[in-house]
């Protein structure tokens, strides 16, 4: 069943319906908000917040995708976050969460750890960035949205989204390359021939 | 991407970054290729821009530190317009269903279990066993013989009846033995409609949803296997103590019942109910 159908039935007050849809958008919701706010537990506040608002407000949503006016809801929180003077959390030690998937398989322990000081560094680096560029590339690099869907969310043109995705990209990879250990290839004179 | 401005002879960052992306047009991703293929100062900047999205691509995807879950907030349509009356004139074809139980815990904090696998869904509750890819667990409905004295009951007490959409001759009526059980009480439902398709009649689904100030629960009442789709002809029948509703269980709640039609209006039945300690 799609999103239409699903969201069909949650406007009716199903919320059997709008729990498929809950379970479809929890982890890449969540992943958003942890990417933006940075503690679990305020990640998972504004997910919840996102979900009860998405759900008590669903019958004014008309023709926009849900996903889009999801995520619209969960960022305007994040910005709220903010606004309220909260700061960017601390990650608890990656060893202790529970992973849906890692990038590189690591069983050994030095490999581990430093994929786990790799990860902690590109947190560092997006934490760095103001929040509209933050939101931006975490909506294309975290969630993997086209930029249609990211300029849906924002609310903004295609052109501010394309330069926003740039500008943090170079951002972070301006502060990932003081690592070369760790990111050598993000040096551009890596690169050079 | 809908209009890209002309691509310079070198590219800026942000064309350099969409093509990455696939998200410039054909015309404006043909240029930036010939000139990436040409120009080794845009070659490494595009393969360091490229290095580092996979950096934040490379981010493990974690698991919610709790479950969601939404308030029990049923909502009235202007499509489904109560009908008065509507009781005595469809008791004869009047249906009961002999149902399982299933469990949501509604509240965010207080029943979220902090290790539960996000491959599971929302609010998983401990005892009961799961249905494939259902995202409640679900107990079974009482055996035939638990049922005989519900049976016998009278099942005007409590009841609505909603219509279909205007101009749809469909209706759906549910109907309860009582409208307060005790704890340890068994309730029975039946449940009836009209102008109907087998489809539409077996996309019911049944919920009773308790809503607090600290928070809710929602409950899926699922028919037996044994059930018959069409007619629509079922017994509600169950026990409240095999629900494991979380403690305190008395207090008020809400029994919904919805069925999908083909017109995509759906109707949606709502009664109140109340457990008593």
């Amino acid at each position: 069943m799609d999103d239409r159908d699903l969201v069909g039935r949650a406007r009716r007050g199903d919320p059997e319906a709008f729990t498929q849809l809950m379970m479809q958008y929890q982890v890449p919701l969540y992943n958003m908000a942890l990417r933006m706010v940075g503690g679990p537990d305020d990640a998972a506040d504004i997910a919840q917040e996102a979900f009860t608002r998405a759900w008590q407000k669903i019958g004014s949503l008309r023709d926009a995708p849900f996903k889009s006016w999801l995520f619209q809801i969960a960022a305007n929180l994040c910005y709220d976050h903010f606004r309220r003077g909260r700061r960017y959390g601390e990650m608890p030690d990656e060893e202790t969460n529970k992973v849906i998937g890692l990038g590189i398989a690591t069983p050994d322990p030095q490999e581990r750890a430093e994929a786990s000081e790799r990860n902690r560094l590109v947190r560092e680096s997006i934490e760095a960035l103001e929040p509209d560029m933050r939101l931006a590339i975490i909506l294309r690099d975290v969630n993997g949205m086209a930029y249609d869907e990211i300029a849906g969310v924002l609310r903004v043109p295609l052109g501010t989204v394309k330069s926003r995705i740039a500008r943090a990209r170079a951002q972070v990879q301006e502060h990932l390359q003081q690592y070369p250990d760790f990111f050598p290839s993000t040096r551009e004179d890596a690169h050079a021939e | 991407m809908p209009s890209e401005p002309r691509v310079p002879t070198e590219p800026t960052l942000e064309d350099l970054s969409a093509y990455l992306d696939h998200e410039l047009n054909d015309d404006a991703t043909a240029r930036v290729a010939e000139h990436v293929a040409g120009c080794a100062d845009c070659r490494t900047r595009l393969d360091a821009l490229r290095e580092t999205a996979f950096a934040i691509r490379a981010l493990p995807m974690e698991t919610p530190t709790r479950t969601f879950t939404i308030p029990a907030k049923p909502r009235v349509s202007s499509n489904w317009a109560p009908v008065a009356g509507w009781i005595g004139g469809v008791a004869a074809a009047m249906l009961i269903i002999v149902v399982g139980v299933t469990h949501l815990p509604l509240h965010p904090a207080g029943m979220a279990t902090s290790n539960s696998p996000v491959s599971g869904g929302l609010g998983q509750g401990a005892a009961a066993p799961y249905a494939a890819g259902a995202p409640y667990h679900q107990v079974a409905p009482l055996g035939q013989s638990a049922q005989n004295d519900s049976t016998l009951r009278a099942f005007s007490s409590n009841s609505k009846t909603v219509a279909g959409a205007q101009g749809s001759s469909s209706s759906l009526t549910i109907s309860t033995d009582g409208a307060s059980y005790s704890a340890a009480g068994v309730i029975t439902i039946h449940v009836t409609t009209k102008g109907l398709s087998a489809a539409e009649a077996s996309s019911v689904r049944i919920f009773l949803m308790r809503e607090s100030g600290q928070g809710g629960y929602l409950v899926r009442l699922m028919p037996p296997s044994t059930a018959p789709t069409f007619p629509f002809d079922y017994q509600a029948a169950y026990s409240i103590h095999e629900m494991q509703l979380p403690a305190p269980v008395a207090g008020n709640y809400t029994l919904q019942v919805t069925i999908d039609t083909s017109d995509r209006s759906g109707l949606v039945a709502w009664l109140p109910l109340t457990i008593t300690p």
